[in-house]
């Protein structure tokens, strides 16, 4: 029987997931590098070809601008949107984008779901890879604050992808899923879920009864653009005056941009644990940038970014009723939830210590794969009920908003309105809907237009009732029904912003030319590539040692690497990719105190060259 | 977007055997999900008589028990029209829950049915008794504009949010006392309901809550807009 799997479509990172029925547990699938966590890095190899995840991310450094990170930002939105993630992102977006924003990727071009369909394709070949058998249905989770477009563009991507996507799960949600079967516990719990681009609030009411356990969404609230990404840049943005200081304009090098940012989320990695980080990059005049950086310094940053949680936390718990003390548990999500500050902005908040047991990364996925087996009928006595993140509305007379399906409303929901005509012999009636909290339709995110279409005869007798639904996945889907005639009408939605289906048509069968490589054929040209980049890499610091400090290399070192080399192009004769990876590491391993050296020159060279400033 | 295929229809027979379903959620016989009648009303989806007065940990019971059986989860690997039914039903559940939960939505709901809550009917009307202090809580709303614009010294400024907080404190109030009135005459709409009252003396009931609507609404927004104006007065 075809397995149905979860399937985590992350900012930074992607995963996939499914029920162990053995063990009756949740499992994510590790993929080719032993590692479950699929960097959601997307690049275009000269050759045409796709290369995604750890590869990918590598090419970040040597081939930026074939290369893409953070697409998630970009789904369902229009060119306007994206203005300000522009000025921080290195998008390349094609200047004929019109509703949907195409981006460049060397010298091809392609929209956001096109983009995440390539990271659900390598996700879905792991699970192939993994069962021996072919994975063609899924359950994908999104942001609780996802709107209409941007849970459309998610599952097109899934269509692209060759999924079947059955549901799309909120992230809180499905944390909330794999906590709560995890831990047992019933009663009010928060899910602060702050991931890589997206922070989502939920507050939830577990509840056992006869038929089950009830997980019941009484509120969501969040930002679809809050993330570690703006951690991310806003020390960037400290490391590019710092750096300009020293002579360098970042703006003149996109080529070190990527290694900046490399370095400096390493240092915030560190900076989870230690009280200090230390930056050492070399730079393209010579001199180095080297920056230890407190956690104090770092708090003081970050501060601003952490604080704009705040706000969704506050009206979520006013939506639900309750105060942060009526909350039982508090449960952290998402890769930004390892920093300090964040973790004890929560704990003073709540006045609670949260829960963090189970990995952030992981706990999305892993509900996910529950709510997968849910659909499958495996698991029967767990039940999900969730709530639309945004009212629902539609356009009326003067540019306001009537809002006919509050927020916070359980899915499915619904709202029906009575429509007629107001002059003789009028063909069609203009429909705006929209979502969003403000009064005016300028202010509220379009979701479609489209126009009823009448029957001709005098003002006012037509009498069309237009039904609008929200189903189990947040997404709307309108029909109209004739009350006079009896007729259903069929209506033709043109979403305001992403795919109509004729596109996602064209862009299956363009597809085909791409279809997928076997799966050990892809991974065996993926590390065939980065063997290459190694031992170029490897030649090139053994020349540069020669040149600048001849004699340093000890003999060991030479044969440790020599030996490396050889096996490692030994390795590259065969077809066995595990095999030429394993080579890889040993030989990165040889070369690392190498590696270590000319770091130290350079740095060396950098503070002999400040001394000579002063003097 | 996409328009669903299948039409409810008003017949109570089940659409795959064709045995009589008497309006149930699904068929007694074969058990398969049906159709919303047209018009089905939110009190009849739980089972439930048209009266105002509703337990509500019952009515959660009733709609957890009815989640477990009309969820989408139970029909992804059916027929495609079954799906689009659990689909309609399960909306209908939660739009039902959702709106006979609050005591005040009920009532809305219910002069709807009773066709008395159409565009033009529903209006904010003003309490005469209120009149005065309306005009004068304007007053000190214009005055309290105009000084944080013209930069008003903080005595000022304080005074008129004093004043403020005063009117907001008896507008509240107010409002505690019309939700009372509005739970006063929806018991006495269930009075008339057990004894059989004939149609003009509900008529006459429901009049009287459309008119405590009416209030209700325009001094609810009073309190709205005061709560408002004072939030813009912190930040």
């Amino acid at each position: 029987m075809a397995r149905t799997v979860g399937i985590d479509l992350g900012t930074t990172y992607s995963l996939i997931a499914y029920q162990d029925k053995r063990e009756g547990r949740p499992k994510c699938i590790p993929g080719p590098y032993g590692t479950p966590l699929c960097p959601s890095v997307v690049s275009v190899d000269p050759n045409g070809s796709i290369i995604v995840g750890e590869p990918a991310r590598r090419r970040l450094l040597t081939q930026p601008e074939r290369t893409i990170y953070s697409v998630k930002r970009l789904m369902g939105r229009g060119p306007a949107d994206v203005q300000n993630e522009l000025k921080i992102f290195p998008f390349r977006i094609d200047p004929a984008s019109s509703n949907v924003i195409r981006v460049r990727l060397g010298d091809r071009v392609f929209t956001p779901p096109e983009i995440s369909a390539f990271i659900l394709r390598e996700l879905k070949s792991w699970a192939d890879e993994y069962f021996q058998d072919v994975v063609d249905r899924a359950v994908v989770t999104v942001p609780a604050y996802f709107n209409d477009a941007q849970r459309q563009a998610t599952r097109d991507a899934g269509r692209l992808a060759g999924l079947e996507v059955l549901r799309l799960v909120n992230e809180p949600t499905a944390a909330a899923l794999a906590y709560g079967l995890h831990e047992k516990k019933r009663g009010r719990v928060a899910v602060y879920d702050f991931g890589g681009g997206t922070f989502d609030i939920s507050i939830l009411k577990l509840i056992s009864t006869t038929d089950g356990d009830i997980y019941q969404v009484l509120s969501t609230n969040g930002d679809t653009h809050l993330g570690g990404d703006d951690i991310d840049n806003a020390l960037q943005a400290v490391a590019r005056e710092e750096i300009r200081a020293r002579g360098v304009d970042l703006d003149t090098h996109p080529e070190v941009v990527q290694e900046v940012r490399k370095a400096l989320i390493a240092a915030k990695h560190e900076l989870s644990d230690a009280d200090k980080a230390t930056v050492k990059l070399p730079l393209p005049n010579g001199g180095v940038y080297f920056r230890e950086i407190k956690r104090a310094e770092y708090d003081k940053w970050i501060r601003p970014i952490v604080d704009r949680t705040m706000a969704p936390v506050r009206q979520a718990l006013g939506d639900a009723k309750l105060t942060p003390a009526e909350i039982e548990e508090v449960v952290l999500v998402g890769g930004s939830t390892r920093v300090p500050l964040v973790r004890r902005t929560v704990e003073e908040f709540f006045g609670r210590t949260p829960h963090a047991e189970l990995n952030p990364d992981e706990v999305v996925a892993l509900g996910a794969a529950v709510q997968a087996d849910i659909l499958e009928g495996g698991v029967k006595d767990m039940l999900l009920l969730d709530v639309t993140p945004l009212s629902l509305g539609i356009e009326t007379m003067g540019g306001v908003v009537a809002k006919i399906i509050p927020r916070n409303s359980t899915i499915p929901a619904s709202a029906q309105e009575m429509f007629t005509t107001g002059v003789e012999n009028q063909t069609g009636i203009d429909i705006h809907v929209l979502q969003g909290e403000r009064e005016l339709a300028k202010d509220c995110r379009s979701l479609a237009r489209f126009q009823l279409k009448v029957p001709p005869g005098p003002a006012g007798l037509a009498r069309i009732e237009v039904k609008y639904l929200i189903d189990a996945s947040g997404i709307l889907q309108v029909s109209a029904h004739d009350l006079r005639t009896g007729e259903q009408h069929s209506i033709e939605v043109q979403p305001s912003y992403g795919l109509d289906d004729a596109e996602v048509e064209r862009i299956l069968e363009e597809s085909i030319e791409y279809a997928e490589q076997d799966f050990s054929e892809r991974q065996l040209i993926e590390a065939r590539n980065e063997a290459e980049t190694v031992l170029n890499a490897t030649e090139k610091a053994l020349a540069r040692e020669q040149n600048e400090a001849p004699g340093e290399l000890s003999d060991d070192e030479r044969r440790a690497i020599d030996g490396a080399v050889a096996a490692l192009r030994e390795a590259l004769a065969g077809r066995d990719y595990k095999l030429v990876r394993q080579f890889v590491d040993v030989l990165n391993q040889a070369t690392t105190p190498l590696a270590e050296r000319m770091m130290n020159r350079a740095l060396a060279t950098a503070f002999e060259g400040k001394q000579l400033d002063k003097v | 977007m996409s328009a669903p295929s299948i039409t409810a229809t008003t017949s109570a027979t089940c659409w795959s055997c064709s045995a009589a379903t008497g309006g149930a959620h699904f068929c007694p016989a074969c058990g398969k999900i049906q159709p919303l009648p047209r018009g089905a009303d939110y009190f009849g989806f739980f089972g439930l008589p048209q009266k105002l007065a509703i337990d509500l940990p019952d009515l959660e019971q009733r709609f957890h028990s009815l989640s477990w059986k009309l969820h989408p989860d139970n029909f992804v690997r059916a027929s495609e029209d079954e799906r689009q039914l659990s689909l309609d039903r399960s909306s209908q559940l939660n739009d039902a829950y959702r709106t006979l939960q609050n005591p005040v939505a009920r009532v809305e709901y219910l002069l709807g049915l009773a066709g008395m809550r159409k565009e033009g009917q529903k209006k904010q009307q003003a309490p005469p008794e209120l009149l005065e202090e309306v005009f004068e809580l304007n007053e000190s709303l214009d005055e309290l504009r105009d000084a944080r614009e013209s930069g008003g010294s903080a005595a000022t400024m304080a005074g008129l949010r004093e004043k403020l907080e005063t009117a907001q404190h008896k507008f509240e109030s107010l409002l505690v006392d019309v939700d009372k009135e509005l739970s006063r005459v929806s018991s006495e709409w269930d009075r008339a309901l057990d004894s059989g009252a004939d149609d003009a003396a509900r008529k006459k009931i429901m009049e009287r809550m459309n008119e405590i609507l009416n209030r209700r609404s325009y001094v609810r927004n009073l309190v709205n807009g005061v709560r408002q104006e004072l939030v813009t007065g912190d930040s």
